[in-house]
């Protein structure tokens, strides 16, 4: 094996993590590495060495990351299944009032140093149901627009919107839950 | 045109203008929204936080 070749394997775990995130799902996200790594073993001159290794493959990867969503959403699995909980109902009243009021997380800073926190955040992303993960992931993480998402998925824009409002809602539930409540106020 | 919205509708606002851009009057509803009511306030800061956040971490991831 060529040292290039020994570089590029040894990357395939990170690559799988990153594609499971993103994938829900073992099978596809073991197929869009595979890809990725032979993409990059086939064209290794493709790789003039200006940025690292690792931001060449993640950018290979992102591309097969969308095949597969584009090949599997055929399936019409992507959107059944999902968590159907309206997280509105459990944020406000009747008044439509905030039930509890949220938080003050102080200043960012005393968190976005810190390492634990962005574990934190990771696991909370996986916790998200499975459709939502993958849309929130779709955008923050695949950095494509909402009409972007909508044409990959098939799925309309007023699901869409839904699912990314409950995404971000569970999310900062999650961080609410999990960092801000237990380190009490950072200002 | 009416400028007063509920908590509910300032949260859903609040989100979708992390996807595109808002209105001109529902920024204006916003920031009315926002000076009188605390919990909105900071649920918009915390929203910050956690954009700056997923910036940070994607800079991490992809580096």
């Amino acid at each position: 094996m060529s040292e290039f070749a020994r570089q590029v394997e040894s990357l395939r775990p990170q690559l799988l993590r990153y594609a499971r995130s993103q994938l829900r799902n073992d099978a596809w996200a073991e197929d869009a590495v595979s890809d990725t790594l032979l993409a990059a073993l086939e064209k290794p001159q493709a790789f003039g060495g200006q940025s690292q290794l690792k931001t060449w493959l993640v950018g290979i990867l992102k591309h097969k990351v969308i095949d597969q969503l584009r090949r599997h959403t055929r399936e019409a699995t992507i959107l059944s299944q999902d968590d159907e909980t309206d997280v509105d109902e459990l944020l406000f009243d009747a008044n439509d009032h905030w039930r509890d009021q949220p938080q003050d997380w102080g200043n960012p800073e005393a968190c976005l140093g810190q390492r634990q926190f962005f574990e934190v955040l990771e696991a909370c992303m996986e916790h998200l149901p499975a459709t939502q993960g993958r849309v929130f992931m779709m955008r923050e993480w695949l950095d494509l627009d909402t009409d972007e998402i909508c044409k990959e998925l098939a799925i309309t824009s007023t699901n869409l919107w839904v699912l990314l409002h409950r995404a971000r809602l569970r999310l900062r539930e999650c961080l609410q839950q999990s960092w801000f409540a237990s380190r009490g106020q950072t200002a | 045109m009416r400028f007063e919205r509920s908590c509910r509708e300032v949260t859903r606002l609040v989100l979708e203008s992390q996807d595109r851009e808002l209105p001109l009057a529902d920024k204006l509803a916003l920031q009315i929204h926002w000076r009188i009511c605390d919990g909105c306030t900071k649920f918009k800061n915390q929203t910050e936080l956690m954009r700056e956040a997923m910036k940070r971490w994607r800079g991490y991831r992809d580096e």
